[in-house]
């Protein structure tokens, strides 16, 4: 009897040893698992941020490019939605449910499987996944992924979150939206609506505040965090903190094509670039800078200074949730991962949303940003983009801008720091990586499966490739010589294999069929090589029929681009003998100045 | 001063082609030295180097003292005076740049006319009665013509640099802004040695003003706010000539006040205020009445027709100082100005 109870107690001591080491082990995972920071910009150009070659002060995030790594070859989706929905999910937007924005599906796509305009049900998010992992899911910022109770960020994994539902709209607590259909921009909050923004409301500077009370309420259990930081900044409307309107006031008076000289110029100074990179002329139908009076260039350099003020602002922001998470001992355990969502943003959004007089939209553009006058942007009620021509600046030194599928819509920055992150301040060219990666590396990093089926419903498997291993200083990059990337949207399409790419844009900035460029010898796309290297333009259309099939893309029968050829005039090169009075662009800026005043 | 910059649209060349001609820029400004009245609100905004200013003005004034003693300028009201006046003002300023500062140039040419009927009972100072008037007897006075013309120059010390070019007044946002101000009249208007009402001074006389602004808000037009204060000193030479004798005044100084605010990019009203003390006479060195003392209050609405027009209207009345003054009077303004390269980009413009 005494035996069988000293064996008892063994074995009941046993057990609750296993249990305690059981338990231990557990704990001691947890606490070696990384917290996920990702923090995404909203239309920033690839080149705006210093440690990329930018003018911009952005102190904050060239120091995080000295902890961590930047990458130059990282690629995103031409529109916003479109990215989040590869960013959150790893699968391609075309079976995530937005083959297209929403807003934009053509009728041929609607109501078709992955056209559905929001996050479908064949796919679930990284969110999600760490959030029944330990892990604490929060989000602050824009979502633009789904409306509905069952569509936004708290059906979608995220347990805190702070929201702003749609694409975009005021940055101040007017919270108008930029579609007139729904007149107020929806937040909510913890997945709730929220009923009225507070009085001193500026998208950065608010997203921020929420980041760190989600954190801050969090994390006395221990558990990490996974927080998404999706910033509207600089997302027009250009605006920005009145104390902040004139932090770069008459930087960029000088036109852009000095801007964008300079800023190549440091480009190849950081290597970010090679030296005398074959970069992208300017678009044709904008005009050489040096050709404005000094006064238009004041006034079109007004929209860039608040751009620049904007962006920096978004990095003062960022500086307060390291300083904070360095206060409370997580910045050490924390990969940052800093994207920006599409190229900048060179369209005419404002026009697009005002419409014409007398239509909804013209309505709404009367009750909400009417103003514009050249002191007024920036502020509350103004809505400025900053056009064409800066949006290049941004982009340099790539081809065009946001909503195609050229580099200068595709190609954004990447920082990533962190724990395990090897080779601080390091610059990696080699790596072609692409924001599907983005899922499988947290869920690695997290020690997460992807599953096959989630709540019940099969989901699509990642389509990314995780980074980890090039992160850990293993490889280079986690793509081979053989693999490829595919895009497409709104009947622009692209496929990036090893240092070929073929893209088909509409036309005038495209020819409406298939161009073939080298990247490693021209990244501003500017030489066609379909002539004479046919056989690259063959291989790759293949490939591009393959990313067709497996991703069920459907081309829409009606683009916003369609009309681009009749809006735009026809493309003309500029000779060098031609216009033959030339050399005005020798008389430097300040002299050019005395002259006007004469 | 009203900026205009039309915006830009980014997508096709045929939208960029007329911006190359589209920044217009519009100037009105006011320089208006005082007659009988303050400046005026918005008076030393400054417009850009070379911009043009006409202004016909007409003010009817009326002044009806009990007992006490009021100041036209340089005009002495009896007690138990009634003054009425149609005065028209012609200005014509120039908005220019001296050491780099803006700066405007004004010349004032006033006339019209100016009755006046008073009672002499305050009889014991018989220094003041006119040739032919016994103590205590009531008559009428008037004359009419051109009183003293005057020449302002207006410099900006503190908050306003050359207004030179577009350039420069497109990064014109001014928030405090101070000036100098020199006034000097001219003795050539209308003088008769024998009469009390006069509408020349017969003597010299200035003023140095210190115009100071706090603009409120966005400077652009619909927003624009300010706060303006200009205090002032008038300082009189003595006129060896009145009724015979020899007029002499102590200065009078002077403080005025807008409050004003845009309604609309072409509208703007103000709430304004002014405070005169001083100008105790002496006549042949010995001192007659006492200090004047003038408050009113009143506003100015501001309606531009155009890039080039604007029409002016205000009111004010006397409603502090001396309790045995009344004074009211109507202001009513028309102004064209005019800026040869905004002219020029227009003609462009338009293909003229």
């Amino acid at each position: 009897m005494k035996t069988k109870a000293s064996l008892l107690l063994l074995l009941l001591g046993l057990i609750v040893s296993t249990n305690l080491f059981i338990c231990n082990d557990v704990m001691a995972q947890e606490a070696k698992r990384p917290n996920i920071l990702l923090i995404v910009a909203d239309d920033m150009g690839y080149s705006d941020l210093g440690c990329y070659g930018g003018e911009i002060n952005t102190p904050v995030l060239d120091n995080l490019s000295t902890e961590g790594v930047r990458y130059t070859n990282f690629y995103v989706s031409p529109t916003c939605s479109v990215t989040r929905s590869m960013l959150l999910t790893g699968t391609d937007n075309h079976v995530a449910g937005l083959g297209n924005m929403g807003e934009l599906n053509a009728p041929n796509q609607m109501g078709q499987p992955g056209y559905e305009g929001v996050l479908n049900d064949d796919v679930v998010t990284v969110a999600s996944l760490l959030k029944d992992n330990g892990y604490h899911t929060y989000m602050a910022g824009k979502w633009h992924l789904g409306l509905a109770q069952d569509e936004i960020p708290h059906a979608r994994g995220f347990e805190r979150d702070f929201s702003l539902l749609v694409g975009g709209g005021s940055h101040f607590n007017n919270g108008w939206n930029l579609e007139w259909q729904i007149p107020n921009a929806p937040y909510t909050e913890d997945g709730k609506p929220v009923e009225k923004l507070p009085k001193d409301f500026y998208s950065s500077k608010n997203y921020t505040d929420k980041t760190i009370q989600f954190i801050e309420e969090g994390r006395n259990d221990g558990k990490p965090f996974f927080a998404y930081m999706a910033y509207t900044a600089p997302h027009g409307p250009l605006q920005v903190p009145n104390k902040w309107l004139r932090r770069y006031k008459n930087h960029y008076d000088e036109g852009w094509d000095g801007i964008r000289e300079k800023r190549l110029a440091r480009m190849e100074e950081l290597g970010i670039v090679d030296e005398g990179v074959n970069s992208a002329d300017r678009l044709y139908f904008l005009p050489r800078s040096s050709g404005l009076t000094p006064a238009l260039r004041v006034a079109l350099g007004r929209k860039m200074e608040i751009y620049a003020s904007m962006v920096e602002y978004m990095d003062d922001q960022i500086g307060r949730v390291f300083d904070y998470l360095k206060e409370i001992g997580e910045y050490e355990n924390t990969i940052v991962i800093f994207i920006s969502d599409n190229g900048a943003e060179g369209n005419d959004l404002r026009s697009m949303v005002a419409g014409q007089p007398g239509s909804m939209g013209f309505l709404h553009g009367m009750n909400s940003f009417a103003e514009n006058s050249h002191n007024s942007i920036g502020r509350q009620g103004t809505y400025a983009e900053y056009g064409a021509a800066w949006a290049q600046v941004s982009m340099t030194p790539f081809r065009i801008y946001k909503g195609w599928t050229a580099e200068g819509g595709i190609r954004s920055p990447l920082i990533v720091s962190g724990p395990g992150v090897q080779g601080s301040g390091e610059l990696n060219k080699d790596a072609v990586l692409h924001v599907k990666d983005i899922v499988p590396t947290i869920l690695e990093l997290a020690s997460v499966e992807h599953p096959s089926s989630f709540n019940g419903r099969e989901v699509a498997p990642v389509q990314g490739k995780s980074w980890v291993e090039m992160l850990e200083g293993e490889t280079q990059s986690p793509r081979g010589p053989n693999d490829w990337l595919g895009w497409e949207l709104f009947g622009n399409r692209a496929i990036r294999q090893g240092d070929w790419k073929i893209s088909s844009l509409y036309q005038p900035l495209g020819t409406g069929d298939w161009q073939l460029y080298n990247l490693a010898e021209d990244p501003g796309e500017q030489n066609d090589l379909s002539d004479k290297r046919p056989d690259k333009r063959k291989e790759l259309i293949a490939l591009w029929e393959e990313y067709e099939k497996t991703n069920g893309v459907i081309i829409g029968n009606r683009s916003p681009f369609e009309r681009a050829k009749k809006a735009l005039p026809d493309p003309v090169p500029e000779y060098d003998n031609y216009p033959p009075l030339r050399g005005i662009e020798a008389v430097p800026y300040e002299k050019l100045l005395e002259m006007m005043n004469k | 001063m009203k900026t205009k910059v039309m915006d830009i649209k980014s997508i096709s060349r045929s939208k960029w082609l007329p911006l190359y001609f589209a920044i217009v820029t519009t100037i009105f400004s006011f320089n208006m030295p005082a007659v009988a009245q303050d400046d005026g609100a918005r008076s030393y905004w400054k417009g850009r180097s070379g911009t043009n200013v006409m202004s016909f003005q007409y003010l009817p004034i009326n002044i009806g003292a009990s007992d006490s003693k009021a100041f036209a300028p340089g005009q002495y009201i009896y007690p138990n005076s009634d003054v009425n006046a149609n005065v028209f003002v012609g200005t014509y300023s120039r908005h220019m740049t001296i050491f780099n500062r803006a700066s405007a140039l004004t010349v004032n040419v006033i006339g019209g006319s100016v009755g006046a009927t008073m009672n002499a009972s305050i009889g014991s100072d018989s220094l003041l009665l006119p040739p032919g008037i016994g103590p205590g007897a009531s008559f009428s006075q008037s004359s009419n013509g051109f009183a003293d013309p005057n020449i302002q120059l207006a410099v900006n010390l503190i908050g306003t640099s050359k207004l030179k070019s577009t350039v420069d007044l497109l990064n014109y946002e001014p928030k405090v802004t101070l000036d100098i101000a020199l006034l000097v009249a001219v003795p050539i208007g209308k003088y008769d040695n024998e009469k009390m009402v006069n509408l020349g001074l017969n003597r010299w006389y200035g003023r140095i003003a210190l115009p100071f602004k706090y603009h409120f808000g966005v400077f652009s037009p619909g927003y624009m706010w300010s706060f303006e204060l200009v205090p002032s000193v008038y300082i009189f030479a003595e006129n060896s000539d009145f009724l015979g004798r020899k007029l002499e005044n102590e200065p009078l100084w002077s403080i005025e006040s807008h409050l004003t605010c845009d309604f609309t990019t072409n509208f703007f009203g103000s709430l304004d205020v002014l405070y005169q003390n001083g100008f105790k006479s002496k006549i042949d060195g010995t001192e007659v009445g006492e200090n004047i003392e003038i408050g009113t209050i009143g506003f100015t609405l501001n309606y531009s027709v155009s890039d080039n027009i604007t029409l002016r209207t205000s009111y004010n009345s006397n409603v502090f100082g001396d309790d045995n003054l009344e004074t009211s009077s109507i202001r009513l303004q028309f102004v064209y100005a005019w800026n040869k390269p905004s002219q020029n980009a227009k003609k462009l413009q338009h293909g003229h």
